[in-house]
C-alpha cells in the first residue's frame, strides 16, 4: 500500500479527487437558490408584488407541493365544447378563479361557474372576441382579459375597454396580460406595457426604453419583484420593478438556425411564453424548452428528454412542475420526471407518459383524455387542472 | 509517466468532445444554401441542434370545419405600404401585382362562380399596426393573405397570422430571419437577402478578389439584417469589414460617411438601403473621387436608382431574385397585361406579389375553403415545390424559403443586365 501511494501518479490522482470532492462539496452547500441570490429582503415583504399563486401559496403552501418528490398525475378528464355551451372550440387561454373558470376563446369569454358555460362578447362591452391572456389582480378582483383588439377590465359585472385611442396601451393585440400587485402588465403587438390601477399611469416597453431588437413581445410573467417579457427575437427581457433596472437574456451562440449549445443560455431568440415559480425561471420557445435557476441555464428538446414537442405555446409553472402546453400535447416536469398527456389520434382516449430522460417509465392509459393535443393554455389550482386548446377545454383530477 | 498523464488527458478530452455528438441532434444538415465552408462553428465543432431542416406542421384543429356555403366573394388579404411609408412606390407595385392576378382568377370564373376580393390593408409602420390590420383581416373572414416589405411590419403580422391561424405568402420581405420563427403559417417565395448576401460575397472575396470592403448601410432592420449575412461570412472567409458607416432613409448628404470610408481606401464598397438613398451615396461616392467598385442590395434594381445615380451607376453590381428580361413566355404575358392595366412596367414586387397569389388561388382551387387546409396543401413541399411562377421556379427549404438561384444585376451601359449567379468559387487550398 505504502508503494502504492508513493507512486507520483497515483499521489497526484487522489490530491485532484480530494480537491474536486471538497470543490463539490462546497459548491452545493452554498449554493442559494434563484431568489435567494437576486431578490433582495425589501423584495421578498412587499406584499403587493402579489398574484393568485402568491396568494394561494401562503394560504396553504404551493398547491403542488408533493411534486418535487412526487410529480402529480392527472386524470379523470371532462372535456367540454361548444355542443356544452363554450361559444367556440377554439380556446386560446384558461384561468381558475376562485368557484369560476375563466376561458378565452376566439368568439368570447366563457365562464364556467355551478356546473354552467356562460359566454360575454363584445356586445356585453369586451374590446374583441378574441381573448387570448386572462388574468385576475388578487388585490381588487378585477379581471383583466387581453383580447386580439384590445385589454378589457371586467370589474363588478361591468366591462371597460383599454385600447390605443383611449390609453397608454402599446398595441391593441394584446398577447398576454399579467397581474402583478397593483400593475397589470402586457405584451402586445408593439411592445410591452404596464397599468397602475392605482394611479393610472402607463408605462410603455419597446426597443427605445429597453434592451429589445424591436418591439416585438410575446408573454410577460412576474415575480419576487421582478417581470420577464418573452421578446420575440430577442429573447428574454427582465425588469426589476424596484431598480427599473433592465437585463436581457439571449441565445449566446447568435444564430437563428443553430443551438450551439443547449445550456449556455436561452436557446433561441424567437420566445413565446416565460413563468416564474420557486426561483425557476421557465422560458418557452418554438424551438424547445429553457430553465434557468439564476445561475445555470438548461435546454431541453424532444429529441434528447421526455419533452414531447419543441413547438410550445405557453408554460405556467406551480411551485417546481412546469405545465409546458405544446402542439403534441402537455407535458408536465419537474426537473427530475416528465409526464405527457396524449389524446389517441382515432379516438378520445389516450395516456400519460412518464419519462425520465428518454426512457419511458410507464404508461398510464386515460379514459377519455385532453380534449385535443394542441394545447394553448393552462391553469392549475388545488388538485385540479383546466387546458385551453385547439378544439375544446379540458378538466382534469389529480389522481396520486 | 508522460506517457500515462497524456493518455489521460487525450481520454478526458475524447469524452468532452464526443459529448455534444452524443447527446446532441445528431445529424448535420445545412439550410438556406449555406455554403458549406461557412456554416456557422463547425470549422470547430457542431452545433447541438439545427433547426429548420425539417418543415414545421401544424397539429391544430380546423381541418375538419366546413367550408362555407353562402359566400358572395371569396375574401384573400394585402398588407402592403401604401400611404405613410418611405417605400409607398413598392407597396403600390406589390398590390398591382396582387390585383392583376385576382383579376385574372375572376376572368376564369373565381371560385366555382364566387369572385375573389382583395381586403387591402395599410401597413403603417408606428405602435404594430400591421399586428391590429391581420387582426382585421381575420374579422373580414379572409383565406390567406399576402405581405409585407417592411421587416419591422412583417415580423409583427406574422405573430398576429400565428394566432389567428391565417396563411400568410410573403412576396417582398428580404429579412432572413422572418422565416427562422419557427411558425407554419408562413411561406416566403421571393429569394431572401441570404441568398444575396452569399452571391455578393462570393463575386467580392472569391471571384474579383477585393479583401479590403467598407460597408454603407441604413441603419433600420432592412439595412441590419440585410448585411449581417454578409458580414458573418466575409468574417468567416478570414475578410472582416474594415469599416460600416450607417445613415436614415430620407437622408441626402452621405459626404461625412463616405469622407470616412475614403480615408482608409477600401478595395470595394458594399452599400444596403433603398433606391434613392442608393443612387445618391454612388453618385456622392464618385463626386468625392472614390473610384472603388460598388455592390449593393437588389433595391437598386430600380429605375429610380438608375435615375438619380445617371452615369455613376455604371458598374454597379447587385442582385435581383429573378429575372426582368428573360424570355419565358409566361412572365412576357404577365408583364404584357401589367404594362396594359398600370401603365407601368412590374417591378420585383409586383411579380412576387403576382405568384403569392396565384399560390393561394391554386391552393384555394385545390382543398376548397378552409384556412387550416390550405396551408397544408402550400406548405406540404409536394404540390407547390417545383412550382413555376413567372418569377421562376419554387425551391422551397425546411423554413419555406425560396433558395432557388437568384441572379446577378449590373449596370452597363446605362441599363441592368441579369445573369446566373456564379457558383461558390471554393477556397485555395
Amino acid at each position: 500500500m505504502k508503494k502504492l501511494i508513493k507512486k507520483k501518479l497515483v499521489r497526484y490522482t487522489l490530491l485532484i479527487v480530494v480537491i474536486l470532492g471538497v470543490t463539490i462539496i462546497g459548491v452545493t452547500l452554498n449554493r442559494r437558490s434563484f431568489a435567494d441570490q437576486n431578490v433582495s429582503g425589501r423584495d421578498r415583504d412587499l406584499t403587493d408584488f402579489s398574484t393568485i399563486e402568491s396568494l394561494e401559496k401562503a394560504r396553504k403552501g404551493y398547491n403542488v407541493k408533493n411534486g418535487a418528490e412526487k410529480m402529480p398525475v392527472y386524470g379523470n378528464w371532462q372535456n367540454f365544447y361548444k355542443k356544452d355551451g363554450l361559444p367556440s372550440d377554439k380556446a386560446y387561454t384558461v384561468r381558475i378563479n376562485g368557484d369560476q373558470v375563466l376561458v378565452g376563446t376566439h368568439d368570447g369569454l366563457a365562464v364556467y361557474e355551478n356546473g354552467k358555460w356562460r359566454t360575454y362578447t363584445t356586445e356585453d362591452g369586451l374590446a374583441h372576441n378574441g381573448v387570448v391572456s386572462i388574468d385576475v389582480s388578487v388585490l381588487t378582483g378585477d379581471v383583466w382579459l387581453g383580447t386580439l383588439g384590445g385589454l378589457t377590465r371586467w370589474s363588478a359585472g361591468k366591462f371597460e375597454t383599454f385600447d390605443q385611442f383611449n390609453s397608454g396601451m402599446p398595441n391593441d393585440l394584446v398577447y398576454s396580460v399579467f397581474c402583478f400587485g397593483k400593475d397589470v402588465w402586457m405584451a402586445t403587438g408593439g411592445g410591452a406595457g404596464s397599468y397602475d390601477s392605482y394611479t393610472k399611469k402607463w408605462e410603455i416597453f419597446t426597443e427605445q426604453n429597453a434592451p429589445m431588437h424591436e418591439p416585438w413581445t410575446y408573454s410577460v410573467s412576474a415575480g419576487d419583484g421582478k417581470v420577464w417579457i418573452a421578446c420575440w427575437g430577442g429573447g428574454v427581457v427582465e425588469y426589476n420593478i424596484e431598480t427599473k433596472q433592465f437585463r436581457d437574456y439571449n441565445d449566446p451562440d447568435g444564430f437563428m438556425e443553430i443551438d450551439l449549445d443547449p445550456d449556455d443560455g436561452v436557446i433561441h431568440a424567437i420566445t413565446t411564453a416565460t413563468y416564474y415559480a420557486e426561483g425557476i425561471l421557465w422560458v418557452a420557445t418554438y424551438f424547445g424548452l429553457s430553465r434557468y435557476d439564476g445561475r445555470n441555464w438548461k435546454g431541453y428538446f424532444d429529441h434528447d428528454c421526455g419533452l414531447i414537442s419543441n413547438f410550445i405555446n405557453f408554460v405556467r409553472a406551480e411551485g417546481p412542475v412546469a405545465f409546458i402546453c405544446t402542439d403534441l400535447g402537455l407535458s408536465t416536469f419537474n426537473s427530475d420526471t416528465w409526464i405527457t398527456y396524449k389524446r389517441n389520434d382515432n379516438n378520445e382516449d389516450g395516456k400519460a407518459i412518464v419519462m425520465k430522460g428518454t426512457e419511458v417509465i410507464k404508461e398510464i392509459p386515460l379514459s377519455p383524455s385532453i380534449s385535443h393535443n394542441f394545447v394553448i393554455g393552462v391553469d392549475v389550482e388545488d388538485d385540479v387542472i383546466w387546458l385551453a386548446t385547439s378544439k375544446g377545454v379540458s378538466r382534469g383530477e389529480r389522481i396520486n | 509517466m508522460k506517457t500515462l498523464f497524456r493518455i489521460l488527458v487525450n481520454f478526458v478530452l475524447f469524452l468532452l468532445l464526443s459529448f455534444f455528438y452524443v447527446n446532441g441532434q445528431g445529424k448535420v444538415a445545412n439550410y438556406g444554401n449555406i455554403p458549406d465552408e461557412v456554416v456557422a462553428f463547425r470549422k470547430y465543432r457542431e452545433a447541438y441542434k439545427y433547426h429548420f431542416i425539417e418543415p414545421m406542421q401544424f397539429y391544430g384543429a380546423g381541418r375538419e370545419k366546413p367550408a362555407p356555403t353562402d359566400l358572395e366573394e371569396v375574401r384573400l388579404g394585402f398588407l402592403g405600404p401604401l400611404e405613410g411609408s418611405m417605400i409607398v412606390d413598392l407597396g403600390m407595385q406589390m398590390l398591382q401585382g396582387s390585383m392583376l392576378a385576382i383579376e385574372e382568377a375572376n376572368n376564369k370564373g373565381g371560385y366555382n362562380g364566387t369572385p375573389f376580393k382583395l381586403m387591402v390593408h395599410n401597413d403603417f409602420g408606428l405602435w404594430g399596426a400591421a399586428a391590429n390590420e391581420v387582426i382585421k383581416m381575420d374579422d373580414e373572414g379572409i383565406w390567406a393573405w399576402v405581405g409585407t416589405i417592411d421587416d419591422i411590419n412583417s415580423h409583427v403580422a406574422i405573430r398576429a397570422t400565428l394566432k389567428s391561424e391565417i396563411l400568410v405568402v410573403n412576396p417582398g420581405n428580404p429579412d432572413p430571419t422572418y422565416t427562422e420563427t419557427a411558425i407554419p403559417w408562413v411561406i416566403r417565395v421571393i429569394p431572401d437577402d441570404r441568398q444575396s448576401c452569399y452571391a455578393l460575397v462570393n463575386r467580392v472575396y472569391r471571384i474579383d478578389n477585393y479583401p479590403r470592403v467598407a460597408v454603407i448601410r441604413t441603419t433600420g432592420r432592412y439595412g441590419r439584417e440585410g448585411t449581417k449575412h454578409f458580414n458573418r461570412t466575409a468574417t468567416r472567409l478570414g475578410f472582416p469589414i474594415i469599416i460600416e458607416e450607417r445613415f436614415n432613409d430620407g437622408e441626402s448628404d452621405f459626404k461625412p460617411q463616405l469622407e470616412r470610408i475614403k480615408k482608409i481606401s477600401p478595395d470595394a464598397i458594399l452599400m444596403w438601403g433603398n433606391a434613392r438613398e442608393s443612387g445618391l451615396i454612388v453618385k456622392q461616392i464618385r463626386e468625392l473621387g472614390m473610384e472603388q467598385p460598388i455592390f449593393g442590395s437588389d433595391r437598386m434594381v430600380s429605375p429610380e436608382f438608375l435615375k438619380i445615380a445617371g452615369k455613376h451607376a455604371e458598374g454597379v453590381v447587385t442582385t435581383c431574385q429573378y429575372n426582368p428580361n428573360t424570355d419565358d413566355p409566361k412572365y412576357k404575358a404577365f408583364k404584357a397585361n401589367y404594362v396594359k392595366r398600370f401603365d407601368q412596367e412590374p417591378d420585383v414586387f409586383a411579380a412576387h406579389a403576382y405568384d403569392a397569389i396565384n399560390i393561394i388561388i391554386e391552393a384555394i382551387h385545390k382543398v376548397g375553403l378552409n384556412r387550416v387546409l390550405i396551408r397544408d396543401v402550400a406548405t406540404d413541399m409536394k404540390t407547390f415545390q417545383g412550382h413555376e411562377g413567372i418569377t421562376g421556379i419554387m425551391i422551397f427549404d425546411g423554413a419555406w424559403n425560396n433558395i432557388r438561384p437568384i441572379f446577378m444585376a449590373e449596370v452597363r451601359n446605362g441599363k441592368f443586365e441579369f445573369y446566373p449567379v456564379p457558383p461558390w468559387v471554393q477556397a485555395k487550398q
